[in-house]
């Protein structure tokens, strides 16, 4: 009944960059999310964090930010999420929303 | 963060709570207080395994209209209603407190203030009122929002702003009527018990909250407007909104004692005057009212445009 929190650590081999500053985007309204992307020195890692009222989809959450984490070659992030049954295209696009945001692109 | 400017023309019924709070308030004065990076979260719907916002729903910050130094609160609908449980009343009380200490440090350093120059709270109401998970808690905090607007009176005027899609109703529907200013747009939707509940305890034949037309001229902008239960009526941007709320800041603070509905012997004897009136007339719709407050084409006013419908509608004196 309780909330499920998933805690992960990702990593990948190309060169990685950061974000200069802490940004917040996203509601948690039925079917969507929200984010808080942080700036954290992780030796390159980015580090996750999601809190969520649905069980046993762990693996395709992890799937989910690993395709972020390699197409935006994000690193030093520390990612901290409160979904609301967001689907993981909604996770994605919330995920590149925030992204762009920090980055400006 | 979005873009100030991009803000202003926005649709204020579909802004979300953190736009309408930085949009309301001049570019780039915006400081959020109890954010989201603080993670003040519910504690109650962690444990009953309902999602969790980082900010509760609720927007808390301080900025700057012109002169004015304005505390803002705004609820956020899609996140439960935009219900007000322990951690987003907690939020809203204190930014009223905050706001009147501000006000009480202030005046005594600057006795010579201008009214422009000195604080006013605005809330931006999105909500049905207790957020019923957290029930106690929620009631407590409508209890001690209603007491810092006690404390609030004749010193720092509090504005209420009604233009969100979900509406102010339940509990926070008698907080938006005991502040001191209400301003709403056509699409704002305003009462105490809303359309759905209305339905659900006296059936269909009384009440069809499915027929969007009947709700709005029952409980909508327009119609508030011609009843006296708001004070203005503007366009739906977030820049007409700001606009209402930089007019009325630069106001005596006693001006507001004529703009509140509740709160002194004359409102007490208009309320009454209304109840002798509902009971006198026995209207069956909105548009009884609107006829009897010297409109000859009440259906009309439904849809005109928002400038002919403020030029040419008599409001109801009772």
């Amino acid at each position: 009944m309780a909330l499920n929190t998933l805690e992960f650590h990702l990593k990948i081999d190309e060169v990685t960059h950061s974000i200069d500053t802490p940004i917040h985007l996203g509601v948690v309204g039925s079917g969507d999310m929200e984010v808080l992307m942080e700036p954290k020195e992780l030796e390159g890692a980015v580090s996750v964090r999601i809190v969520t009222p649905v069980a046993g989809f762990d693996e395709l959450w992890k799937r989910v930010v690993e395709k972020f984490v390699s197409e935006t070659l994000l690193g030093n992030v520390h990612l901290e999420i409160n979904d609301n049954n967001a689907t993981p295209a909604v996770v994605l696009l919330r995920l590149r929303q925030g992204f762009a945001e920090a980055t400006g692109k | 963060m979005p873009k100030w400017k991009d803000l202003q023309e926005q649709s204020f019924l579909e802004s979300d709570a953190r736009a309408r709070a930085i949009g309301l308030l001049d570019e780039g004065t915006f400081t959020e207080l109890a954010g989201p990076f603080d993670r003040f979260y519910s504690p109650h719907l962690e444990v009953l395994g309902e999602a969790v916002e980082f900010d509760d729903g609720l927007v808390a910050g301080v900025g700057k209209i012109g002169k004015t130094p304005v505390f803002v609160v705004s609820q956020e609908g899609r996140f439960i209603g935009g219900s007000i449980g322990e951690v987003g009343g907690a939020k809203m009380v204190n930014t009223i407190r905050l706001a009147i200490e501000f006000h009480d440090e202030l005046v005594t350093k600057y006795p010579d203030l201008s009214d422009e120059e000195k604080p006013v709270v605005v809330i931006s109401f999105e909500t049905g009122g207790v957020r019923l998970h957290e029930s106690n808690a929620g009631l407590l905090a409508h209890a001690e929002v209603m007491d810092q607007l006690q404390k609030a009176r004749h010193k720092v005027p509090v504005i209420a702003l009604i233009g969100s899609k979900v509406g102010c109703f339940g509990g926070m529907g008698f907080v938006a009527a005991a502040t001191d200013a209400i301003v709403m747009s056509e699409f704002g939707r305003l009462g105490l018990t809303g359309p759905e509940v209305i339905e659900q305890e006296m059936g269909k034949e009384e009440f069809d909250s499915s027929d969007r037309a009947l709700v709005f001229r029952t409980t909508g902008g327009r119609h508030k407007y011609i009843m006296g239960d708001c004070n203005a009526l503007v366009a739906n941007t977030i820049a007409a909104f700001r606009e209402a709320v930089a007019e009325l800041a630069a106001l005596p603070v006693a001006e507001f004692e004529k703009l509140r509905r509740i709160g002194s012997p004359e409102a007490v004897e208009r309320q009454l005057r209304g109840v002798a009136l509902a009971a006198e007339m026995q209207p069956k719709d909105a548009r009884d009212v609107w006829a009897k407050a010297g409109n000859p084409d009440p259906v009309a006013l439904t849809d005109m445009p928002l400038g002919e419908f403020l030029a040419g509608v008599k409001r109801l004196s009772v």
